[in-house]
């Protein structure tokens, strides 16, 4: 693949809006896991969560989750410099999967409970292509809008995504991310799934007990090198190569012997034309269910030997963001290799023996890292990784 | 760029127009488990497979355009918690709440390993996710792909878009077709249905579902300069014409400019069996029988200004 330049970031996470507030939040290993308020809790084992702060802002005609893709994304084009002009061809591509369920849940609950009031207005934005429309309308974005659901690993793909327009010369600049708000049913799901953890979760710990859920928005301006070097972008990191592979397996497990996963780590590393020796971090899936990070640990192992690689989980200080971690944890590579700074894996006691990797416990490590990888994975076995090489 | 050709070498669709299919192409256990909208997926794709005469792999792509993703299942996992609470909550209904789920249950059915992706887009949603996959065909990054779509609107959504005043014709239903690259279909001896000759999607500026008041729109001069095409060239139309006046009369407008002087007729499927994101497999398929010798294009705009334009040709061109 030809590379492709990160020229813009911005985020919205449970640390507050900012890129600022999030890169201060991960490598201060600092965990925003607390209980939940948003929605009602009572009767569920977990109660807890990782929710954005209330400062954010913004319009509440929109949706929680509009509000936080519209802020992310301007952030991101802000901070890349793209002025109205350039936004006219920019392209717009969103992994979500929630959209704004949240909103069109309290209506429906009312309803059922005989409250007879009318669909509010943020109805007609409860599916996820709804952040598309807002976002590139608020901000006029006229290249191609793409929606992409897969799961967890939307947010990656979306990069994925964007990348290809720009290798095929469809646009210069793209505008990827991902965003998901807390739902009731997501809630409600992976606690009937008994996949939550009722403490803030422990990815690679050996007494892990499963994931945190969270929320929080994502976005990068992806660029071609040479538009980004014309304009004399500042360029953070670049978009090396990217797999991406389905396991055909199981509807909510991954394949056991992490089959996929290893393809797509794989097919990452070959279109980026760096070796498993060139890696030096892997910020991982790591939600913490005992299943997901004994079979990632495999599929690394697989393709990368024991040790060496250090490995850490975003998603152990700001809890599984859904369709927003894909982005979310390829913000948090990029600032990683722009730092030289490894975040680290919060509230990692013990590493599970299963586990061959430095986790980089509780404390962030500096460490100057030429290539990393970002992995991503959802149900129905979507296997999303991303490969990132430092600026310069 | 070496860019490759694409074609057609299979459709699938389910339908109002294929009923009783279903129990033929879904084995005792996706029978039982899947539901409705999954169910008519994996039997589209399976219709396409069979077509193409194409067997799943590691080098099988999927990409599943829909606007309602599952969303049956989801009210249903909601309701069944509204009615009695927290032991009422099923996990199996759980992961088809995530609109993925058609795409996930269809690459097992079909064991399609390569990439898997599902857009979600109001109206466009198929024709977005077969130029998708045109796209990654003709740049190399896949060999083969089912793409198409799904949907099965639910009832509840249905009559709140009715209450507001949408007009539009909605049906239930999943297509897929089979897109190679040309040297890939010829290697292994398939019948070529036609050619996707260029493929566009563009955004117009619009508000979130509105429609717009510009007729300017570079997503069809964009399909027809990857086809190395002009206005002329186009045969036919295959619009996304389904009862909404607004949108359409906008649709309308917006062909007749691009492809001014010339009117080539415009026609829809969507208002026979209803529009479903599974529908544009069959527009592909259609234009591309009639389209034989010329060309054809598939049309759609969104409210919201998303467009999509695939320019097909009928599998005689491929002589020339």
């Amino acid at each position: 693949m030809k590379p492709v330049a990160v020229t813009g970031l911005g985020v919205v996470s449970p640390f507050g809006a900012g890129v600022k507030a999030y890169w201060e939040g991960l490598s201060g290993g600092v965990c925003a896991i607390r209980p939940l308020t948003l929605i009602d809790t009572e009767g569920f084992r977990c109660r807890i969560g990782a929710e954005v702060p209330d400062s954010i802002g913004g319009s509440t005609r929109r949706s929680r989750a509009d509000r936080f893709a519209l802020a992310a994304a301007r952030e991101a084009l802000d901070d890349a410099g793209i002025g109205r002009a350039d936004r006219a061809d920019t392209a717009l591509i969103v992994g979500a999967v929630g959209g704004g369920m949240l909103e069109a849940e309290a209506w429906y609950w009312q309803r059922a409970r005989g409250v007879t009031a009318p669909p509010p207005r943020v109805l007609a934005s409860c599916f996820p292509s709804s952040h598309v429309d807002v976002v590139g309308s608020a901000l006029g974005l006229g290249g191609p809008r793409e929606t992409v659901v897969t799961a967890c690993s939307s947010g990656a793909a979306s990069l994925a995504m964007a990348a290809d327009l720009i290798a095929d010369g469809v646009v210069s600049i793209a505008l990827a991310g991902g965003v998901d708000a807390l739902t009731r049913i997501c809630f409600m799901g992976f606690n009937t799934l008994k996949l939550l953890d009722p403490e803030p979760c422990r990815p690679f710990d050996r007494d892990r007990r499963g994931m945190s859920i969270g929320e929080g928005a994502a976005f990068v301006v992806l660029e071609a090198v040479e538009h980004a070097r014309a304009r004399d972008a500042r360029v953070y990191a670049e978009l090396t190569g990217y797999g991406m592979s389905t396991d055909a397996f199981h509807v909510t497990s991954p394949h056991p012997e992490g089959e996929g996963m290893v393809r797509a780590i794989r097919a990452a590393l070959a279109q980026a034309g760096v070796s498993p020796a060139d890696v030096g971090y892997a910020n991982a899936h790591g939600t913490a269910t005992p299943q997901n990070d004994r079979i990632e640990a495999r599929a690394l192992r697989e393709v990368f030997g024991e040790g060496g690689l250090l490995v850490s989980s975003t998603k152990s200080m700001i809890g599984h963001t859904m369709a927003a971690a894909g982005t979310l944890e390829a913000v948090a590579t990029v600032l990683a290799l722009g730092h030289d700074v490894i975040p680290p894996t919060a509230r990692l006691d013990a590493t599970d023996p299963d586990i061959p990797f430095d986790c980089v416990p509780r404390v962030a490590r500096e460490l100057a890292v030429e290539h990393a990888i970002s992995n991503s994975f959802g149900f129905g076995g979507q296997n999303v990784t991303l490969v990132f090489r430092r600026s310069g | 760029m070496n860019r490759r050709r694409v074609v057609v070498t299979g459709v699938g669709v389910v339908d109002g127009h294929a009923s009783g299919v279903l129990s033929r192409l879904l084995d005792e256990t996706e029978a039982r488990r899947l539901s409705r909208v999954c169910q008519m997926t994996v039997a589209a794709g399976r219709l396409a497979l069979a077509d193409a005469d194409l067997v799943g792999g590691p080098g099988l792509a999927l990409v599943v355009g829909t606007e309602f993703g599952d969303m049956v299942s989801t009210i249903r996992f909601v309701d069944d918690y509204l009615q009695r609470g927290i032991p009422g909550l099923s996990a199996l209904l759980f992961p088809h709440t995530v609109m993925n789920t058609m795409a996930a249950t269809t690459a097992i059915a079909v064991t399609a390993r390569d990439l898997s992706l599902t857009l979600n887009a109001p109206l466009v949603a198929g024709e977005l996710a077969i130029a998708r996959a045109a796209a990654a065909v003709r740049a190399g990054r896949i060999d083969a792909c089912l793409a198409g779509g799904a949907d099965e609107p639910p009832r509840t959504v249905v009559d709140i878009y009715r209450e507001a005043g949408a007009s539009d014709v909605r049906g239930e239903g999943a297509g897929f077709v089979v897109l190679e690259s040309l040297d890939g279909a010829r290697a292994r001896g398939a019948r070529i249905l036609g050619e996707i000759v260029g493929e566009a999607w563009r955004a117009l500026a619009v508000r979130p579902h509105g429609v717009g008041r510009g007729t300017r729109s570079k997503t069809i001069a964009a399909a027809l300069a990857g086809a190395d095409a002009g206005p002329g060239d186009v045969g036919v139309v295959y619009t996304s014409a389904n009862g909404d006046s607004v949108r359409e009369e906008w649709e309308r407008t917006l062909l007749e400019r691009a492809l001014a002087p010339h009117r080539p007729p415009q026609r829809s499927l969507s208002l026979t069996a209803g529009r479903h994101s599974g529908l544009a497999a069959r527009s592909i398929a259609t234009a591309a029988a009639e389209a034989d010798g010329g060309l054809a294009l598939v049309h759609a705009v969104a409210r919201g200004g998303n467009q999509v334009a695939i320019v097909v040709a009928g599998a005689g061109a491929l002589a020339a």
